[in-house]
């Protein structure tokens, strides 16, 4: 369980066939949903997937260095790709949720206002342990020079590391995935709150005021799932840590895209069967 | 949380407890519509006892996969495959009888397009990748289904989404106090999630023991079917409840003892309060 | 106005239950070297460095805060169905959390060190009978002030979701908090107070932990008392802002321009928190000085 153990084996390649039937899957679950469901559906599956989309690429952008960065090893933050992601994402989306009656536009943004804001408090708090409780300052491993400030990485860097705490790109980043993650989180949960909300009262014969609290219920546990899942595969697709938007990793999200969009399609698509059938 | 995993050979061979895992959770979820036909609900707990079964074979699945180092945690293995088999899980429990069945039909089909998805689009390369995730949406998918069916005696879509209660003498049906409206389901989710990828987590390293971390599987299900049957006392019957309470208890006491003798047995030395063995060189 | 005050009270509450529980659950993980860290206590075994230090690996910090915050939440859920009073059921429901919480952690360790017997790592049962109750008492508090938060926010502030499903979006955020601002100071400041100060662990130096005190051998509860002092309390004001900042914006600015009001104060307050990020990284980059010299280090 060293840092070495952790460092990432998988190919960064791009495998084209592979990208092109997900293209082709992500065509097919569109045509089927618009067959069960012309309007209602299609509309909230075209949701659920960009969403699902603005989750996988927002991942990208949070810096995260797992066991290494616990020891001051390598830069980010000491923990998991997937569920810092989701930390900041299910803050989003408690926000967005309770702004949904103001509309989709105001909601989606206060999720990912909330999303953001959760990542710059951590992010902030970060570098304050490492600076104030450790005496560590702030080095990038994969950069010479930060892409934004301009300050020079290298002889920060302390001797026998690959970096510490999270220069100034890297904080960018992590509010950019922090906001992304939210608004993508918050989309997705509108986007199937709208269609329980209109399709609930016939499905089960009770009022709009009786069903509310499963609509809502069954659409946040929905987004909180698919929310896992997208994140999961971003997870995989960046295998392990990742040090923000500078990170030659980064290059690596027009796969993810793909992925995301399709993982969502699919669980999305199934979540509009159960109430368009 | 990334573990320079070996694979380590031996024991039951995984297709053996594949196969027996999912009998045994059909046969168990199955076993729950007896409530339905002796009109009780004292058959609860088998729903209890389907999670056990399901949590047993998932986690060998975990083994398999992330012996393979997923470059990422073990917990987002669990994460995954609950978060895709209780969308397949919701949908199938409008098919009345044939729910169970569904389920496991759904949570394959999803389960195997995310193994495609991440093995090929993602380009991980992981040969069990595909099997691996396919196995644990169904498992996360049964999983759900089995705590549904212990909570509330069943799992049609109408029960799942309404309860009775009786106010004033008058009986009241309430959707915000069921176990969708309530969001019992999210316990459910985690009480799976994080049961399912325990017992390799807790066990991985060098003196890996297949006997040694399945039962730890078992202890952590029978764990999880306790607080489930407190909160199943909120839906069913007390006596029914109560049953599944002492099945749930009998369960975890006989597995955590035998999980701590089997530490016991693969353990260097049991010691209390003794200092730091002597070692050459340090 | 009236509901604005009795909002702001609620949300200063919930930012105080907030920062307990972050500090809680940060010291709760540290003193079971549970999240990152954990596989420096895991590793040093095989690098021949036997110890006495809990090593309860459940899962990652956030999923496993995700669960006992979203049990306890149901279970004081299911127990305010069956009219139980609100207070009692969360207490409860906590304790049935906290219950699983500590067989987790006794299985998680058995676990773990039979699995390095190879390498001569004996199992202490007065290990697991110590600080595992102490690890449950920290958890307490973490479930308790979180269920707490959530039910104040579920009943007093009106979020329409249930109390699970906000106990278990704020249990993983919890998690993420407080491994992400508490780890690195135990895994790097205490666990490897034998390196130098002011850098970071050298990777050849792995598994080297310190593994003996002042009198003795470490054991986790000195790891406890000792990262609490920082480790923790930031750990608390970082989950403390991040509720308290989250819930005041809502409840102040929501109603201002339909919405906008509450997200313009949001994109103002990640500003003034980049501008301290930044004043803290140049102060940092002034006062500790380069390593190397500038040259050397571009070559």
């Amino acid at each position: 369980m060293s840092a070495v153990a952790a460092k990432p084996q998988a190919g960064g390649a791009m495998n084209p066939t592979a990208m092109a039937v997900g293209v082709v899957l992500l065509i097919i679950i569109l045509g089927a949903c618009y067959y069960v469901s012309p309007n209602l559906g299609l509309t909230a599956l075209i949701g659920v997937i960009v969403g699902g989309v603005l989750i996988g690429f927002g991942t990208h952008f949070v810096p995260v260095g797992g066991a290494p960065a616990a020891m001051g090893q390598a830069p980010g933050i000491a923990t998991g790709v997937a569920m810092l992601a989701a930390g900041a994402g299910l803050a989003g989306l408690f926000g967005g949720a309770w702004a949904a009656p103001l509309g989709t536009t105001v909601a989606t943004i206060t999720g990912g206002i909330g999303g953001g804001l959760m990542m710059a408090i951590t992010c902030m708090m970060v570098n304050f342990v490492y600076v104030y409780g450790m005496g560590i300052p702030a080095a990038s491993g994969k950069v010479l020079h930060d892409p934004i400030t301009g300050d020079s990485q290298a002889e920060f860097k302390s001797q026998g590391t690959e970096g510490h705490g999270l220069p100034f790109v890297s904080f960018v980043g992590g509010v950019i995935g922090g906001i992304l993650a939210g608004a993508g989180g918050t989309l997705i949960y509108l986007a199937l709150l709208d269609l329980y909300k209109a399709t609930f009262p016939t499905l089960m014969s009770a009022t709009h005021a009786q069903v509310l609290p499963v609509a809502v219920s069954v659409a946040g546990m929905f987004a909180v799932a698919m929310f896992l899942v997208n994140a999961v595969l971003t997870a995989y697709n960046i295998t392990g840590t990742i040090e923000g938007p500078h990170d030659p990793k980064f290059k690596r999200w027009p796969r993810a895209i793909v992925a995301s969009a399709v993982a969502s399609a699919l669980c999305g698509f199934v979540a509009i069967l159960i109430v368009a059938i | 949380m990334s573990v320079k995993i070996e694979v380590i050979a031996g024991g039951v061979p995984h297709d053996k407890i594949m196969i027996a895992g999912l009998v045994s959770t059909l046969v168990c979820i199955y076993l729950t519509y007896l409530n339905a036909f002796t009109n009780t609900q004292m058959f609860s707990f088998f729903g209890g006892l389907a999670v056990v079964a399901a949590l047993i074979w998932g986690s060998h699945t975990i083994k398999v996969l992330c012996s393979y180092g997923i470059g990422t945690g073990v917990p987002s293995a669990g994460m995954i495959a609950f978060g895709s088999g209780t969308i397949a899980m919701l949908l199938a429990t409008k098919y009345g009888m044939l729910a169970p069945i569904v389920a496991l039909v759904l949570a394959a089909v999803i389960g195997l397009i995310l193994g495609y998805v991440s093995n090929n689009i993602l380009n991980m390369k992981i040969p069990a990748m595909i099997q691996a995730l396919t196995e644990m949406a169904v498992v996360g998918a049964l999983t759900v289904m089995g705590f549904a069916a212990m909570i509330t005696g069943g799992f049609t879509f109408t029960g799942l989404t309404t309860s009775t209660a009786t106010f004033l003498g008058f009986p009241i049906t309430s959707y915000a106090n069921s176990f969708l409206g309530g969001g019992l389901i999210a316990v459910a989710f985690l009480l799976g999630a994080i049961a399912i990828q325990h017992p390799f987590n807790a066990c991985l390293g060098p003196g890996w023991k297949q006997d040694r971390m399945l039962m730890l599987t078992a202890e952590c299900g029978f764990l999880s079917m306790i607080v489930a049957a407190v909160m199943s006392f909120a839906f069913i019957s007390a006596g029914a409840a109560l049953i599944s309470l002492i099945v749930a208890i009998i369960g975890w006491l006989y597995t955590y003892g035998q999980f701590f003798a089997m530490s016991k047995r693969d353990a260097a030395a049991w010691l209390d309060s003794k200092p730091i063995p002597d070692t050459e060189g340090h | 106005m009236e509901n604005i005050v009795f909002g702001i009270g609620i949300t200063a509450l919930t930012g105080a239950l907030a920062t307990v529980a972050g500090s809680a659950e940060d010291t709760e993980s540290n003193i079971g070297s549970q999240g990152d860290p954990n596989s420096q206590v895991q590793l040093a075994p095989q690098m021949g460095f036997l110890h006495r230090i809990f090593n309860k690996a459940v899962a990652g910090e956030p999923p496993a805060y995700g669960l006992w915050c979203a049990l306890g939440a149901g279970l004081a859920w299911a127990f305010m169905a069956m009219q139980v009073n609100a207070i009692l059921a969360i207490v409860l429901g906590c304790i049935l959390a906290v219950f699983v919480q500590g067989v987790y952690a006794t299985t998680a360790y058995l676990g773990r060190t039979a699995s390095l017997a190879k390498f001569g790592q004996p199992v202490y049962v007065d290990i697991i009978k110590s600080m595992t109750t102490v690890t449950m008492a920290h958890a307490f508090i973490a479930i308790f002030c979180t269920v707490a938060l959530c039910q104040l926010i579920n009943g007093a502030l009106g979020h329409p979701f249930p109390l699970p499903l906000l106990a278990l979006i704020w249990g993983i955020a919890l998690g993420a908090a407080g491994s992400a601002t508490g780890n690195p100071y135990y895994g790097k400041e205490r666990q490897y107070q034998n390196q130098k100060f002011g850098a970071g662990v050298p990777i050849s130096a792995s598994g080297n932990i310190v593994r003996y005190a002042e009198a003795g051998e470490r054991n986790s509860i000195d790891n406890g008392f000792f990262t609490h002092k920082i480790g923790g309390s930031a750990s608390g004001i970082c989950f403390g802002l991040i509720v308290f900042l989250e819930i005041w914006r809502t409840i102040l600015f929501e109603r201002i321009y339909a919405g906008w009001g509450a997200i313009a104060v949001g994109v103002l307050m990640i500003l003034v928190f980049t501008v301290i990020d930044r004043y803290i990284e140049v102060w940092a980059r002034k006062n500790y000085g380069p390593y190397t010299a500038a040259k050397e280090a571009d070559a």
